[in-house]
């Protein structure tokens, strides 16, 4: 196993990072969260740069690399909290169109998100769960061709994307694993911006009224898309956790800085042994959340087995360390931490938003608890606890 | 980034794979003469350990003639996970192999090399570390035992303590205070002790696990005399060979600690699985499923976070950062029995199954729990360890 990031991934990262601490400072993300300012220049930028166009195989008009160059990219794009629409096209909408599309599917949406088309996907009801099979939406053959989705979908990042690939139930009694996916267009379904916590990541609630989706917006064949409904998921899971891991090492970096430089009692405030213990936590929970992101991102890469279980281990790494470090940015930043003014807030609610996502730390434990063989046995189920 | 090998490692793997298996000492003699302390070599280990020498399998990253083969850093990492994995003891006096032969090999003359490196490599001899005394843990700096340099070589007095093996081993690394009115840190010396010098007494403590089992001891000095060639590296110039021998020992040891602890999980996950005498079954509830997920998490999380910690920090050398391994996987060993202890319930408390020196692999799951403070109290506490990583690695100011 070999974590070490290749010449030309480092490179990707740092220059990255270069256009992104020019590009995307902290003024950028509050425009969009003070003033509803859309940061479309930075995404201009990122098309330019080919980000979208990374991942995608070159016959689809992409540049061919894989999802480790993802990882670095969206690893410095949580640094930064960067706002837009890479998220969800890049590590979202496109892996869908991917695993579910047909060839032409894959040309003709894949090809658009190269040249910066934007895309989403729209899967969980409102407790936000994020299974397939927990789809939000129902679908159903419509008499004369195509498809009727009805339902109300939550939680779809940049809702104003132009392509937005949602999954949905087939009745039951329907053949085969009972999943759809289709793609609609901006403006056919009746869309809700929702108040969130971390404004610099709007999201919408979109509501479907017996839509028609005509065959060619199909993806694939309707109750034959859960497997790669799971595995799309499992790429947005895995590059969510390295967002966030990201972020994280954002507070880190801010309250450490913060720590050296403050002066209490004569002294910096970091060389007080309670501060210095969260510092040693905090760091902890960050290198984990970071080797078990990357373990997850190379399952990703190489099509490991492993892959699922590696997505729900990497998010729940990720969402403890998020917990974590949004929890203590602000504690140890004591006043200043506790106002709008300072950039702690942004980065604590975006971490915080991160872990609430595509299931909680709690709920992939329960995942990955099903994936090791740890059920409840259905005859024994209603157990007494343990006694103590 | 990857998560194979290429073919030349693998080809490594498979060339030590057969090998161990060749050449493994076999369960009967284990069993029958087991290893009663952490410097006692039964005959099985001295030919075990000495067959790993001749082959170049004791150290891999090492030349030939130190029982090595110049392996590259990827190469010591395969060795260290197929070791691991084979479940075959490697160092029955962890700390003669892992911290006091380093130490000699870094620090020693070449006469000393000779007569005190090899040997140990060789297993002809084994050694206890003379660091901790009563007045001297954490702050190791503080020790006091004094060796005052006379005509017929130094003459030592005073006491250590939590001293491993020293019942059985041949030599001690002891650290001693040289210069008593220099500022702590450059007042002290090493020296290499033989342990049948007349005025050393030993008394074993027992473990709070067991009042018959004792590894460490109290090791009293009473004008013992130390030939002024067993001087290890300058005189007064100890402090920098302990930073040296506990960094050496802290290398590739979480390699063996993961796979431990990923064993001793999956043994758990089983045990929740199946009914237990009283008719229970743990995976039933759902705090234990979370708890376990949690702690399989982990043991999977410390393994990466190692391979990670390869990757970027420690290639070719050891370095603060492996506190956080440190850290992480002792606490993890700790609060794993823990979880299984309270998962148990009352049933815990029946401790009545046997248990064997070879501490954490056996034994019930309290005892266990037990055992596993060794981890995060030897070799520097938890406390230490984050204030390691506060202070060198992130640089936050001391006091
Ligand atoms: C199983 C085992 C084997 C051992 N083998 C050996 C051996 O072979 N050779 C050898 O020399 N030693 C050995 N030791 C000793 C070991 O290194 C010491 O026990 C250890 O360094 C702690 O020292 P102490 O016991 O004096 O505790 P103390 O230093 O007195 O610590 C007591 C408590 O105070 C905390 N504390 C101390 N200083 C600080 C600080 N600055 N900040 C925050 N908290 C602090 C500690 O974390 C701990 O919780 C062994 C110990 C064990 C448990």
């Amino acid at each position: 196993m070999d974590f070490a990031f290749s010449d030309e991934q480092t490179a990707l990262r740092s220059s990255a990072r270069a256009m992104l601490e020019r590009h995307c400072s902290t003024a950028v993300v509050r425009d969009l969260v003070e003033r509803g300012i859309a940061p479309e220049p930075l995404w201009a930028r990122m098309v330019g740069l080919d980000w979208p166009a990374l991942a995608i195989t070159e016959s689809a008009g992409g540049v061919g690399q894989g999802f480790i160059e993802v990882a670095v990219l969206v690893e410095e794009l949580g640094r930064v909290i960067a706002p837009g629409p890479f998220l969800a096209t890049v590590t979202q909408f496109a892996p869908l169109v991917r695993e579910c599309g047909t060839p032409e599917q894959r040309d003709r949406f894949l090809r658009a998100v190269a040249t910066g088309a934007t895309g989403t996907l729209a899967i969980s009801g409102p407790a936000g769960d994020w299974r397939p099979e927990r789809a939000a939406l129902t679908a159903r053959p419509r008499p004369g061709g195509g498809w009727l989705l009805d339902g109300s979908v939550h939680h779809v990042l940049d809702g104003g994307a132009a392509e937005i690939a949602v999954v949905a139930r087939l009745d039951a009694g329907s053949d085969g694993d009972g999943i759809a996916a289709f793609v609609v267009p901006r403006g056919a379904a009746r869309s809700e911006p929702v108040q969130t916590l971390d404004l610099s990541r709007p999201v919408t609630t979109l509501r479907f009224e017996s839509l028609t989706v005509p065959d060619e917006r199909v993806l694939g064949t309707p109750g034959r898309c859960a497997a790669g409904v799971g595995r799309a998921v499992e790429e947005a899971t895995v590059a969510l956790a390295l967002e966030m891991v990201g972020t994280c090492q954002r507070i880190f970096d801010t309250v450490l800085d913060y720590a050296k430089a403050r002066e209490q009692f004569g002294v910096a405030i970091g060389s007080f042994q309670a501060i210095k213990h969260k510092f040693a936590d905090m760091f902890v929970a960050l290198e984990r959340a970071r080797a078990t992101a990357y373990f997850a991102a190379l399952t990703i890469a190489e099509d490991d087995e492993r892959r699922t279980l590696a997505a729900s281990m990497a998010k729940v790494a990720a969402g403890d360390c998020a917990r974590l470090l949004a929890q203590e940015g602000i504690q140890t930043m004591g006043g200043i931490g506790y106002t709008w003014e300072h950039d702690m807030q942004l980065f604590a609610k975006r971490a915080k938003q991160g872990e609430l996502l595509l299931g909680t730390s709690a709920q992939h434990r329960q995942r990955v608890a099903e994936l090791i063989g740890l059920t409840a046995d259905a005859s024994t189920a209603v157990t007494a606890p343990v006694p103590a | 980034m990857r998560l194979h090998y290429d073919q030349a490692t693998e080809d490594f793997r498979a060339e030590l794979r057969a090998w161990l298996e060749a050449n493994r000492p076999q369960p009967e003699e284990m069993s029958r003469e087991p290893s009663q302390s952490s410097a006692h070599l039964p005959p099985w280990a001295r030919t075990w350990q000495r067959r790993l020498f001749d082959a170049g399998w004791l150290v891999p990253g090492w030349p030939p003639e130190l029982g090595g083969r110049n392996a590259t850093p990827v190469q010591q990492m395969v060795y260290f996970e197929e070791f691991a994995g084979s479940r075959l003891p490697r160092a029955l006096n962890p700390q003669g192999l892992s911290i006091v032969t380093p130490s000699l090999i870094d620090f020693g003359s070449e006469e000393q090399k000779q007569r005190f490196a090899l040997p140990s490599l060789r297993a002809e001899i084994t050694w206890c570390l003379g660091m901790s005394e009563p007045g001297a843990g954490s702050d190791l700096a503080g020790l006091s035992t004094r060796a005052e340099l006379a005509d017929d070589g130094f003459v030592v007095n005073g006491q250590k303590v939590w001293t491993s093996g020293a019942q059985h081993a041949d030599y001690c690394l002891c650290f001693v205070r040289t210069d008593p009115d220099a500022p702590k840190h450059k007042g002290i010396s090493v020296l290499i002790v033989d342990m049948r010098s007349p005025g050393i007494t030993i008394r074993p403590l027992p473990q709070l696990t067991d009042p018959k089992q004792a590894d460490f001891n109290e090791v009293f000095f009473a004008s013992v005399v130390v030939p002024r060639e067993n001087l290890l590296g300058p005189l007064h110039g100890g402090w920098s060979i302990a930073g040296g021998s506990l960094a050496h020992e802290r290398g590739m040891l979480w390699i063996d600690q993961a796979s431990s602890l990923e064993r001793t999980v999956g043994r758990f996950i089983e045990l929740a699985a199946q009914a237990l005498p009283d008719g229970r079954r743990l995976a039933d509830n759902a705090v234990v499923r979370d708890q376990l997920a949690q702690l399989y998490i982990d043991a999977q999380a410390l393994k990466f976070m190692g391979y990670h910690g390869f990757a970027t920090f420690a290639r070719q050398h050891v370095s603060p950062e492996h506190s956080v391994l440190k850290l992480f996987g002792t606490e993890l060993e700790r609060r794993l029995f823990l979880t299984m202890t309270e998962a148990l319930g009352a049933a815990a408390i029946d401790v009545s199954t046997p248990t064997g020196r070879r501490a954490r692999d056996e034994g019930p799951t309290a005892v266990r729990y037990l055992r596993s403070f060794a981890g995060t109290i030897a070799a520097g506490t938890s406390e230490i360890q984050r204030n390691i990583i506060a202070e060198r690695v992130l640089g936050l100011p001391r006091r």
